[in-house]
């Protein structure tokens, strides 16, 4: 019973946004929210399949988010592609700052270069052309707290 | 250094942030589902649940707004399953779903048919 759910994802969630696109007073049966339950199911089997083949053709070993974002665009779902090329920049960006703002407040007299872009998660790629403003960050980071321990 | 209009503008769109929080789906249960999908997909990054978590809500809000224009064409109120399969059949991305919404059995969840009349 549980592996069975385990493949599903849970048909609350899956309801609930199913009824924020659909009119007040419309009514849904569960036999129409188990049958979503299974599309979105294999859904992510069939984007992940080709993502994944993608992955072994560059000999890759981890499927990343931009192997999804393409996948989508491939299997022809362009402006799920194009939605989600988006939240993934956003995503990317929220998490710098995050990491950014965990080293300022807990800043340790490392003399290495910053360097949590690497070492967080293998396989992710992220551009560096804002690691290098962080990096000023830190350096002011680094002089205000130079002091004598 | 907090820039809260940003953060609560993403979170506020359905975005990001610490477990399942504003996510509208649950992150381990679709990295789940993407390993079961084959046996060649062992890694997986940390941010391609969160992908999926976007891409599996503009699926289900898709899916849901042709299957509603079944139920509308029927002049009636209820979703049914049925009308899942006629808005999978006429769509031709949802190709890959017409085997699946054909079963009409669905013997394969497990679930006894006495239960589906349950409310």
């Amino acid at each position: 019973m549980a592996d069975e759910q385990d493949r599903l994802l849970p048909i609350a969630n899956v309801g609930r946004i199913m009824k924020q696109i659909l009119p007040p007073s419309a009514k849904i049966s569960k036999e129409a929210k188990e049958r979503i339950q299974e599309c979105v199911s294999e859904f992510i089997c069939f984007v992940t399949g080709e993502a994944s083949d993608k992955c072994h053709k560059e000999n890759r070993k981890t499927v990343n988010g931009d192997d999804l974002c393409w996948a989508l665009s491939s299997l022809g779902f362009d402006n799920y592609a194009e939605a989600t090329t988006k939240y993934l920049y956003k995503y990317r960006v929220f998490e710098r700052e995050r990491a950014n703002q965990n080293k300022a407040t807990s800043v340790e007299d490392k003399d290495e270069a910053p360097r949590f872009d690497k070492g967080v998660q293998p396989g992710k790629e992220i551009d560096t052309t804002p690691a290098s403003l962080q990096f000023r960050v830190l350096e002011r980071g680094r002089t205000s707290l130079a002091k004598p321990s | 250094m907090r820039q809260p209009g940003m953060y609560s503008g993403m979170l506020s769109g359905g975005g990001i942030s610490g477990r399942t929080g504003p996510h509208l789906l649950p992150l381990a249960r679709i990295k789940k589902i993407m390993k079961k999908s084959s046996d060649d997909v062992k890694m997986i990054s940390g941010e391609a649940p969160i992908v999926f978590s976007k891409a599996c809500e503009l699926f289900i809000e898709e899916i849901t707004r042709r299957s509603w224009m079944m139920t509308m064409q029927g002049k009636r109120r209820t979703l049914h399953k049925e009308d899942v399969a006629s808005a999978v059949m006429a769509t031709d991305v949802f190709d890959f779903l017409a085997t699946l919404v054909s079963d009409s059995s669905g013997s394969s969840r497990g679930t006894p048919p006495a239960a589906a009349l349950e409310q």
